[in-house]
Order: C-alpha cells, then structure tokens, then sequence
C-alpha cells in the first residue's frame, strides 16, 4: 500500500501548492436525505451556477484523482453511497441499502431500483463491476486504484495475473456482493469516493476517448457539451435522476489558470464560488462575512473557514536516537509554536492540532494528544528529565520540508523555537521527489508532511500512519497494543463502537507522541451573495443538490 | 575615443552589453556574411585593443566619468555591505533569519523610524534581509562569472589558437548554447541538479562560457597576428608560454570589460531564478527570493516588493556603468 | 542565393541536434533524480509486469543510442510524449497555450518598435538634448531591471493604487474577464515583455542613425541642399533601419522564451507558464516539450531573418565558402 502513502503526500502538496481544497467524498445527498440542513426561505428554482475550477486532469470517474475533476464527478455521478455535507455521516446513494456480515469481509449493497444513465442504460451491479474493473485494470494506471485494495483478487489484477475483481459478483441486476481480503468495518465509507461510481459498459467501450471527453453519469447533473479545455465544462440538470431534482439548472465548471484571476471575476460578479488569494484573506473576510459554520454559505456570511478532515504535522524519525525517546519527543511537540504559526502564517484561521484525528470526525477528542499544546515552560523541563537540561548533548538535526511551497515559512517558526531551547537544528528544503524518498528511507530526523483523509473515517488516519510497518507509517512508529487495537477496530461493525475505540486509540499513540501534529488545514473560499444553502463540505466538495440562487 | 565621449554617449556600441536574465537577442557577426541570434547574449564580435600605455590612459579616463565613478562606488558600498553585515546589521537593524518574538504582530508593517525597509510576512526586517541579499547576489554574481571565464578562457583559447577543427567544435557547441533560450536552459538545467546556492551559481557559470570563449577567440585572433607574437614563435617558445605570456595579456581588456557587465548579468539572472522558486532557498535571503515572497501580499504590503527590486536594479545598473565607463576608457571597440 | 539557403539549413542540424541531445539527457534515466518508470506512472505503486512492460514500450532497457533516435524519430512525428499529470499529450497542451504566447509575444514587439525606433530615432537627431539623455538614461535602466520586478511595480500602481483611487485602472491577472475587453489584459505583460527589448532597440536605432548620418552620402545630400528632414527620412532611416529590423527579427523569437517570468508574474496562460508550472509538479514532458518547441521555433525565426536580411543588405554575399 505504498501507493496511499505517496498518494496522501501527492494530496498535500498538491494542497499546500494551490492551496487548494482536496477532497474526496460522496456525491451529495439529496436535499431531504440532509440532516439539519433545511432550506432557508422559499427555494427558488432555476439559475446556472459558476464554480471556478483549473484544468482538471480527469473528469472520467477512473482516474478522479485531485480535487479539481472530482468536483465535476460528483456532480455527474453518484458512487454507492454518499456523506451529509454538515455531519459526514453515511447516506444512501445508488445504493439504497447495504449490509456487512459478521466480521465485516462481505458487503452487499442493493441498488435503487430505476436507476438509469444520462443515455437511458439502466445501472446494473454489472456497471459498478466493470468500473471497477476499469480502475483495479494495471493497464489503465488509473491513481486511485488504491481504493480498491481492500477487495479480493484486487492485488491479482494488479500483478497482471487476473482480469476480473474475484471478490465483485454482479448477483443480479440490483445486488452487488464484495468479498474483502480481511475485515474492515469501514468499508461502506470507502465506496463512496466519487471515482468509484459505476459507468455504463457499453458506452465506454464503444467510445473511450469520447467517454473521457464527456462521461456518461447517473448524477443528478450531466454534461451539455464535451469539456472545453482551459475553458469551461458545463452541465444541466439531468431530468431523469432516480433522485430529487436540483433547484439549480446547472453548474458552469469555469476554468481558470490561477486563483488570482478567478478572484477579480468573482468580484465582477461572473462566479459564484471561488478560493480567495493568499495574502487577501483578512480583506476578504472583513468584506465579505464569515460563515457560522464555516461551511454553509449565506448572504453576508460568505467566507468559508471550516475544517477540512486533514492535519499538517512533523513526523520524527522514532527509530533514530534521541528522537526514540517519547520524552524528547514530547518536549518537541510543547516546543511547537502552533498559534504562533496559524496567526503569522494563516491569519489565525487554520486550527491548532491537538490530536491526529480532525475535529470533524465523530471520533475527535479535544486534548487527545496531552502534549500537543505550546508550552515552552514544558518542553525544557521534559528536555532536561530526559537528560539534555538546556539542550546540552542533544545532537544537532535538521528539519526536512519539501521546498517551494512555503513549508519553510511555517518550519522556520517552529525551528525558531527549538534554538530558544538550547537546540542545535537547521532547516533542510528538499525537492518533492528527495523528500518522499527521504522519509520512507527514513533519511530524516524531524521532517514536515501532511496527511488528507480519503474518506472521513478515523482509520484512515490511525491505521494508515501508525500501524507497525505499514507503508505510510513514516515514523516508523511500532507499538503492539496499538497494532492489536486497530486491527481489532477494523472488525468492529457496530458503528458507535468502532468510534469509541478509535477514541482510545488516538489517546494510545498520542501518549507515545510519534509525530507533533500542528494544525488541521481549513477553507479559504468565498461565496457570492445570490447563494442560499449553499454548503462546501470539510472534503472541499461544493453540494450542488441542496443549493438554490436568489434571483 | 576622447574622454569627453563618455557622457551619456554610447552611440560606438550601444547594443553590446551582455544583459539578459530575460533572454534576450544578440547579434553576431563574424565574418561579416552571417548573422546568427543567441538567446540571452549581447555577443562581441572584433576587438581590437590598443594597450601601449593601457592601464595608465584608463584610469585618467575612468576618473573623468562621473557615471562610472558613481557606480563603481556603489558597488564598493554594496560590497563592504555585505562583508561586514555580521559584525553589525543584527545588533542593530534585526536578524535577517531569526524571527522576532510576536512574528503576528511584527509582521508586514511598513517603512518607519523603527523598521526603515518595512518587515516580511514573518516579522523580519527587510532592510537587514537586504543587506544579507547583497551577499547572495554579489557572490553568485562572481562565482558565476569566474566559472564562465575558466571554460571560456580556456575554449575560446583552443578554439583561437588551433583554429582549424578545434575552432570548428567549439564554436559549434557554443551556438547550441546559444541555440537555448537563456533562462528556460537554467531552469531545466537547476530541475536536474536540484535549486541551491551552489548549484544556481553552477547553472549561471556553465551558461555564460560561450560569449566570454568568443570575446576572448576574436582578440586573440586579433593579436595573434601582430609581429611580437610571430617573434616569440621564432625563438622557440611553446605554446602555452605563448599564450599566457604573450597573448592573453594583450586581449585582457576586452575580457575585463565583458566580465564586468557579465557581473550585473549573473546577478540578474540569480534573481530570476530565485524569483522563480529555482534559486537559493529559503530561509537565506536573496532579492529574487524576496520579490516571489513579496507577490502574495501586493495588496496588502507593497513596501515588500519595493526595495529587494531597488537593489537589484541599482546593483545591475551599476556592473553595467562601470562596464561601459571601462570600456570606453580601456578604449575596447566591441563591434557587430 | 539558394546555396546560401542550403547552407544555413545544413548549418542548424548540429545545433539542433545537441539541442535535443542536451534535453534528452537531461530527462534520461539516471540524471533526473527518481526512478525513470515511476515518473511515467506517477505517484501510483504498480506490479512487476506492468513495469516491465513500460520498460519495454518506452524502450527505456535500450542504450541511450537507440533511445535517443527513438526520442528524435518521435520529434519528427510531433510527438512530444503524453503529460504525467494530466491524461492529454503534450503537443495538445502546448498547442492550446502557444497561441496566448504568440499574442503577447506580438504585441510586444509592435510596442518594441514603436517606441523603440521613435525613441532611437528622437535621440539620434536631437542628440544632446534632454530628450536624448533621457532616452539613454531609461535604456540603461530597462536593461538592468528585472522584468518581473518591472511587472509587479505597475501591477501595484495601475492595478491596485489605481483602482484604491478611483482612478481608471488595469486587470493585473490573467487574459480575459468580464469587466474588460481582453486587450486590456495585454496591456501590463505586453509593456513589461517589450520593456527589455525596446531599451535595445532604441540604442540600436540611436547609434546606427548616428553612424549612418555621419557617413558621405549623406553629406552629400546636404550639400544637395536636401532639408534636415528629407535626409533623414530618405536616407539616413532606411539605412539605419536594417540592423534594427533584423534584431526585432531574432528577437520574437526570443520573447517566446522571456515570456516565462512575464507570464508568471501575470498569470498569463501561456507556453511560459506551462512550462514553470509544470517544473513545479515535475512533469517533465511537457518541460522538455516546451523548450524543444520554443528552440525551434527560435531557429526557424533565425533563419527566416538571415535569408530576408541577405535580400536586404546588398553587401552580405551568399553562396560563398562555408567556414
């Protein structure tokens, strides 16, 4: 799986680079599918939205591999099953029930019933197969077949040696069975990815390259003309959606270059969702209002500072002394000036982390790791019981960033802080590509990286990062109560359950303090003032059901 | 040349200085039937020296341009600026690297009594970054230079002095050098080797060689054929005594000229690279460097982009004012 | 003249092939840092077989010889390899940003002429006047300014101050948006592109008038009796205008290539920018593609402006000995 680890750290610095919003999420819920988010006033039909995006890389669900064409996926398609916009909770989506069995290997999805594409063709189980076929198929190369992993005969086809998922059987029409490698309690969260929606077989394989150009989907939304590169991908309402119909007549993906540019057309009135510029974001917070919740748009309240489900942190290299010594490396994580770094950097908006599982998720607790909180008085203390009392003896080291894309900004805060206490520590910028290989050689005493959640689950934190030997596990972090608990959790089919343990576990590896989580990343965009329940979810998805326009 | 030219008057060769970090068109013309474009150098084709009392005519002229005069203090300043900044710009004006304490509230302000240049997005003063910038700036600025004329020396000496199939091959490579735009070839040339302060000297240096090899070929060809040359063949002296005695002292004034605008060159072209993120690395300060962070905060903190730009420019303009005021008092012809 | 044609094409094969050679090795395995076939397949871990098999399509178990005509063979087909990052191919990519390239690279250079003859020409003739020393004044300055600094300064004045104050003011990002016509958008890159150029220009133009009207016949046309005015535009402009056409010649060329930091600093979508952001994301196709691109291109603009300046210039003989 050494894949999920170079693709999370693809995702951060894709990220960091745009500051972009990266998410990968369900399609959205239908509007009264949505908990808690009632439409405000009389919803007014009708009106096209414009959604700045830049040049996609795909729009061909296959390969939905960064936020910009996953946006248009979702609107164009509806994978399994969906999150709410608000609460990530699980809803239905071409699915309208599933079930695991008892240790959580075999799922079974049942689909809606009626369920067609843009181009009439009904959606089959056979059609969720197939695509996933598509995806797993080495051939295709396709970014997110990692998702897949999970499921049997996967890791055949990848070796070439298969040419089907054994563990997809099409039961019939409407029934979907998916037998896993090994239990895995979240998987219903993993077959909402966009990228994992069905495609009509037929006409993928009549016309790949027009498929790739214009999609057939079965969303809410279908393409009006094939993708105009560097221009615009427009889509309508789709009229036959097995769901309920959006208010709005369709969403305008206008392509931009940059965000710069994007920004002076939103202000001319010309979109009506878009990422505000570093360096503005005060101004346009001041001018534009901050939304409640950070999520929802509303008239005046049009600024979007929410959570995204992801943590910016340095990893320490547990293997190497003295940073084998949880002591020292508590003492580091009191030395990070968090706030510090959020209020120079970020103008105060991002959040500091006290944890490695983002507060919007269920299995959040506030203060889990005790030592991620700024205390300088702390760190020397901890410092000199584990025997460098004002840094004397502690080896010099360096703090590895990937360069360019102003990690040495937030590094040279924290670096700042670790030669008030005596240390000896420089900063280390190093091309992607070396940094990526450093960390997994583990070339690196304390090096920056950041990790976005693929679906909202806090496995996809813990377990990925932290699980003895697991490829994305850079620390080299190894506990074996920990190894137990998450392998345990990962069988636990009761949802409530799973959450409480996850709660536990977070507090276990925080105790040990592998990594110094700084701060959970957050939005930076901004709405216009004809938007009404207008919701960007924390996985930087725009929910195109539930919005309406003023006119 | 009388002295009395010197005021604002570069109408000889108005188009010969080597400038370009932005790529831009030379002419050259050898032989006088072809012309052929290089990207990203001013090239010099016939020089001619006269040097019977050289040093001592340029300097009574050089003392009589005001111009040059000006800048080559300038350049002196920026220099003892950047020597001495450790013994005294942290004590007094701030720490170029370590940040302040409250970096939130140190940050972006503007020029004033207590901050002369303003501070940078992490509270840091801009006039101490500047000072340190000088460093980069000046240093790559001559190592550069000193790697082109090591290669350039030495080729463009092989290639005047054996002529023949050597000349042929050098000359050749240097037209594929010429062949590339300027920058686009740093660039690719710094994504191979990975963006440091070595490595962009490096980059500059290994780009400059095919003018300073052709400034230094056309004045060797132009002494070598004058008699002293022809006389120490005769009594039996080798080659390289040859050429280190006799004729590269004689094409030294051409090459002085060149290396001094090549100077401003490189140091523009450190800045467009580390403007483009493919320069030095943070947190040592350059200008270039400083004007990419400057970008995000055009609208809120203009004073960022103002001075790392005024330095560049009167550091450059300075190479190139004394590269003219050189040239007009070593009375080096640089012609197309 | 057709030999001298001949000669110039035969002439550009060996540049053109250490050109590519440079680039090609370069992107070879085993210079770029990182394992050649994962920066074919991107970041995704991939089986053994599939690995074999992109050794095999992309001939990368073959010596660098036969990799290299490969590479050249493919050239000479237009294609430039299919992008890491995103699912097209490179000419397609760079075929869509060539012509915003294009569009600021000649508006530059009609800026370049303009101002950069008039102002050589003011110079020459009211040589010593106030205007004179002002011409050469800012032609020393231009040369020495960093362009993109050039670019910010107006997009602070005209862009930001201007619209603070109410006044008329410029778009500072991008090639079009709904509040201005899109020539409006040309306006600050195409001055910041032409600014280096136009110092050029203009001192060319200055000493080549001034060397031009000092010669006899000109002086013979005075003494004709001929006004200050005839003698130059008669005279004295078409003869000094040939070095001057010949440099504007070479340097569109080279504007497709200074284009990068003009381009960054204006967010203008073209070949410039591509190439930067795609330096960015380590996509090397489009890298190498680029700049293969923008040297032939380059070459080409070189020849076409020898052969028009042989027509030109009557002294220039062609068909004689190759060096």
């Amino acid at each position: 799986m050494s894949d999920r680890f170079r693709k999370g750290l693809a995702i951060v610095l894709a990220l960091a680079l745009a500051l972009t919003v990266f998410g990968i999420g369900g399609c959205q819920p239908d509007e009264d599918d949505g908990t808690g988010e009632e439409p405000t006033g009389d919803v007014q039909k009708g009106g096209t939205f414009a959604y700045y995006i830049t040049e996609p890389a795909f729009i061909d669900p296959y390969n939905a591999q960064e936020s910009e064409g996953t946006q248009v996926v979702q609107a164009v398609f509806d994978s399994l099953v969906t999150f709410d916009p608000l609460t990530l909770e699980i809803l239905p989506a071409a699915a309208e029930s599933w079930e695991a069995n008892a240790d959580a290997t075999v799922w079974t999805f049942t689909l809606v019933e009626g369920a067609t594409f843009h181009n009439g063709d009904p959606v089959t189980a056979a059609d969720f197969k197939y695509a996933w076929e598509r995806i797993a198929n080495p051939d295709n190369a396709s970014e997110i077949s990692y998702h897949l992993a999970p499921i049997k005969g996967f890791d055949e086809m990848q070796a070439g040696e298969a040419t089907e998922l054994s563990g997809v059987v099409a039961v019939d029409e409407r029934t979907l069975e998916v037998t896993l490698n090994y239990p895995y309690g979240d998987f219903e969260y993993v077959v909402g990815h966009p990228g994992l929606a069905p495609v009509p077989q037929a006409a993928v394989e009549a016309d790949a390259e027009g498929f790739a150009e214009m999609p057939i989907g079965n969303g809410p939304f279908k393409l009006a003309e094939p993708w105009a590169h560097n221009q615009y991908i427009k889509v309508v309402k789709n009229d036959d959606y097995y769901g309920d119909e959006p208010n709005i007549d369709g969403v305008d993906f206008k392509i931009f270059q940059d965000e710069d540019t994007a920004f002076l057309e939103f202000e001319a009135g010309n979109l009506d969702f878009t990422h505000i510029p570093s360096g503005q974001i005060a101004q346009v917070i001041e001018q534009y209002g901050e939304s409640d919740d950070g999520f929802t748009v509303a008239e005046g309240k049009q600024a979007v500072t929410g959570l995204e489900m992801a943590v910016y942190y340095y990893a320490l290299n547990t293997k190497k002394a003295p940073f084998d010594d949880p002591k020292v490396r508590q003492a580091l994580s009191y030395a990070c000036p968090r706030q510090k770094i959020i209020d120079t950097l970020f103008d105060g908006i991002r959040q500091p982390a006290d944890g490695m599982v983002p507060p919007n998720l269920s299995a959040y607790e506030a203060g889990a790791w005790p030592a991620s909180v700024d205390d300088m008085d702390m760190a020397a203390q901890l410092l000199e019981e584990a025997g460098y009392p004002g840094g004397e003896g502690f080896p010099a080291f360096t703090i590895a960033v990937n360069s360019g894309v102003g990690h040495e900004d937030i590094a040279q805060i924290f670096l700042d802080n670790l030669t008030q206490l005596g240390l000896e520590v420089t900063l280390e910028p190093r091309e992607w590509a070396q940094h990526i290989d450093a960390l997994q050689n583990g070339e690196y005493d304390i090096a920056r990286f950041g990790w976005i959640a693929d679906y909202p689950t806090a496995d996809n934190f813990l377990y990925s990062l932290f699980i003895t030997d697991g490829s994305d596990n850079i620390t080299f972090y190894s506990n074996p109560d920990v190894d137990a608990a998450l392998t345990e959790a990962r069988q636990e089919t009761d949802e409530d359950a799973r959450i409480a343990q996850y709660k536990e576990i977070n507090k276990m590896i925080g105790a040990d303090q592998p990594v110094i989580p700084v701060m959970y990343y957050s939005h930076i965009h901004v709405g216009s003032d004809r938007i009404r329940d207008g919701i960007y979810n924390a996985q930087g998805l725009f929910n195109f059901e539930s919005v309406w326009l003023a006119q | 040349m009388t002295p009395e030219h010197l005021n604002w008057d570069h109408d000889k060769d108005p188009d010969m200085i080597p400038l370009d970090a932005g790529g831009h068109p030379s002419r050259q013309s050898e032989s006088g039937d072809h012309i052929t474009a290089s990207a990203g150098h001013i090239d010099v084709g016939e020089i001619s020296t006269s040097s019977r009392t050289l040093w001592g005519d340029a300097w009574y002229r050089l003392r009589r341009n005001k111009l040059a005069l000006v800048a080559l203090v300038w350049i002196v300043f920026m220099i003892l600026l950047a020597v001495t900044a450790d013994l005294w710009v942290p004590q007094t004006l701030g720490d170029p690297i370590v940040l302040p304490q409250d970096t939130a509230a140190a940050k972006l302000l503007p020029p004033s009594a207590d901050h002369p240049f303003g501070t940078d997005k992490l509270g840091r003063e801009i006039v101490s970054r500047i000072i340190y910038g000088a460093r980069v700036s000046l240093s790559v600025g001559v190592l550069a230079v000193s790697i082109s004329l090591v290669i350039g020396l030495i080729f463009g000496g092989l290639a005047a002095y054996y002529g023949g199939l050597w000349d042929t091959l050098i000359m050749r490579t240097a037209d594929v050098f010429f062949a590339f735009p300027y920058v686009l070839f740093a660039i690719t040339l710094i994504a191979v080797l990975g963006p440091s302060y070595r490595n962009v000297f490096i980059a500059i240096g290994i780009l400059g060689w095919p003018s300073i090899a052709r400034v230094f070929r056309s004045s060797i060809l132009s002494v070598k054929e004058n008699e002293y040359v022809d006389a120490a063949r005769a009594v039996g002296a080798s080659d390289l005594r040859i050429m280190f005695r006799h004729i590269l002292p004689n094409s030294i004034a051409p090459i002085v000229v060149y290396t001094t605008m090549s100077i401003g060159s490189a140091i523009l072209s450190e800045a467009a690279l580390s403007f483009l993120g493919m320069g030095v690395q943070p947190p040592t300060p350059s200008w270039g460097g400083m004007l990419s962070d400057a970008r995000a905060f055009l609208f809120s903190a203009p004073h960022m982009m103002l001075f790392p730009g005024i330095a560049i420019l009167t550091t450059v303009l300075a190479f190139v004012l004394m590269g003219d005021g050189l040239r007009d008092a070593l009375d080096v012809k640089m012609k197309d | 003249m057709f030999k001298y044609v001949i000669r110039r094409i035969i002439q550009m094969v060996p540049v053109f092939l250490g050109v590519t050679l440079i680039l090609f090795i370069l992107r070879a395995p085993g210079v770029l840092p990182g394992d050649p076939v994962r920066l074919i397949t991107g970041e995704k871990a991939i089986s053994e077989t599939l690995y074999q098999e992109i050794v095999e399509k992309h001939g990368l178990d073959q010596p660098l010889h036969v990799q290299y005509v490969r590479y050249l063979k493919g050239l000479t087909e237009g294609d430039l390899g299919t992008s890491y990052q995103k699912s097209r191919p490179v000419s397609d990519i760079l075929l869509d940003k060539f012509p915003n390239t294009m569009r600021l690279a000649a508006v530059a250079i009609l800026l370049e002429i303009i101002i950069g003859i008039a102002a050589g020409i003011i110079s020459a003739v009211k040589r010593y006047s106030l205007l004179d020393v002002l011409v050469t004044l800012s032609t020393s300055i231009l040369v020495s300014v960093p362009v993109f600094w050039l670019g910010m300064l107006m997009q602070v004045v005209f862009g930001i101050w201007f619209k603070r104050w109410g006044i008329p003011y410029l778009p500072i990002s991008g090639m079009s948006s709904s509040d201005f016509p899109d020539w409006v958008h040309l306006i600050l890159p195409a001055i910041t592109l032409a600014s280096v150029s136009t110092a050029y220009v203009a001192r060319i133009m200055r000493s080549q008038m001034l060397e031009v009207m000092g010669q006899d016949y000109i002086r013979t046309a005075h003494a004709k009796g001929l006004s200050e005015r005839a003698v130059i535009r008669r005279h004295a402009l078409k003869n000094a205008l040939i070095p001057v056409v010949t440099f504007i010649g070479i340097d569109l060329g080279v504007m497709m290539s200074g284009a990068i930091l003009t381009e960054t600093v204006f967010n203008w979508p073209g070949v410039g920018l591509e190439i930067f952001l795609a330096i960015g994301t380590r996509d090397w196709p489009i890298v190498t593609g680029g700049v293969v691109i923008i040297v032939l291109l380059v070459m080409i603009i070189n020849l076409l402006v020898d052969i028009s300046y042989a027509f030109l210039d009557p002294r220039i003989r062609y068909g004689g000995p190759a060096q």
